[in-house]
């Protein structure tokens, strides 16, 4: 009895871990797409400002969400169609 | 003690210098002068490097709401516009506007959009690009150019935001008799040459409406933003 209550056990407990884990294709979804926290820097930024607090912005952290394309790569108009050097 | 006295000052200089040298925009920005293709240019770039970064850095720390991407500005040639020299060279600037989106905004047509970011940044921008009198009295600069990019509110393509710009052309005389106050802005827009671009797109040249001169520059403030220290906008 002791035996079957511990196998009901160790079966639940790998099922419950089971479903925490991403499959192989999930874990391939959330690598394409790593924008909660595109660099050290925005997870800095973040860390830094928490909810309740008011947050402070720095030129340094607009430029950073900028240079980083946090928000993706934008279809724009290469410089090189309006201006040469 | 004035061993430690002097240790402190030295460590609150690193300190304060590192912190200077690390809120420094990037002076990529600027593009280099042997990167320009003509002597020129190259010499205009040589001459006025020092407004070129002071203009870099005015924008990066006064408007922040704004980006400018690497070799944004400097003195180059602009395409599509009847040339009245066999060089002739503008002070270029191209700066990407961050703003919240707007219905209203959106429900504009191209032509309208293009005329408010006009009214609202080629001032603004003429005023910052002619602050150095050496440069804008240089008889060897053609005019200016000012390129505005703003996000196109509709749905990304391929997860790609899409961006709208316009670029606007001014010859010099036109310029500075605006800056002078010689001219209103609806007499600059109409002597500009404008081109618009729809994502990589263009759609050739566009007929702008009469302008304004919107303060939205002078009066508007990023939330919580800090100016770095010993900066004055």
């Amino acid at each position: 009895m002791r035996s079957v209550c511990g196998r009901l056990l160790l079966l639940t407990a790998v099922l419950v871990v089971g479903a925490g884990c991403a499959t192989g294709e999930e874990w391939g979804t959330w690598y394409e797409h790593r924008t909660h926290f595109a660099s050290y820097d925005h997870l800095g930024f973040s860390v830094r400002n928490t909810e309740g607090s008011a947050p402070k912005v720095s030129r340094q952290d607009m430029a950073l969400a900028r240079d980083e394309s946090w928000w993706g790569r934008p279809i724009t108009v290469g410089q090189e169609q309006i201006l040469d050097r | 003690m004035i061993g430690r006295r002097t240790v402190a000052a030295v460590l609150a200089l690193l300190i304060l210098t590192g912190g200077v040298a690390f809120a420094a925009p990037a002076t990529d920005r600027v593009l280099p002068a042997g990167q320009h293709t003509t002597e020129k240019a190259r010499t205009l770039a040589t001459t006025h490097v020092r407004a070129l970064q002071e203009l870099n850095a005015g924008i990066y720390h006064c408007w922040p709401w704004v980006e400018t991407q690497k070799a944004s500005i400097g003195f180059y040639r602009p395409k599509n516009v009847a040339p009245r020299t066999q060089d002739d060279r503008y002070l270029s600037i191209r700066i990407y506007v961050e703003q919240d989106p707007s219905p209203a905004f959106g429900k504009l047509t191209f032509e309208e959009r293009s005329t408010a970011m006009f009214s609202r940044y080629a001032g603004p921008l003429l005023r910052r690009m002619t602050r150095d009198g050496a440069l804008a009295a240089d008889p060897t600069l053609d005019g200016f150019t000012a390129i505005l990019e703003w996000m196109k509110q509709a749905p990304p393509v391929n997860g790609r935001p899409v961006h709208e710009t316009i670029a606007i052309f001014m010859d010099r005389a036109s310029a500075l008799e605006y800056v002078s106050g010689r001219t209103d802005n609806r007499t600059l827009s109409a002597r500009a040459h404008v081109l618009g671009f729809d994502g990589e797109t263009p759609l050739g040249a566009i007929k702008i409406a009469p302008t304004w001169d919107d303060s939205f520059v002078t009066t508007y403030k990023v939330q919580n933003y800090q100016l770095e220290p010993g900066v004055t906008c």
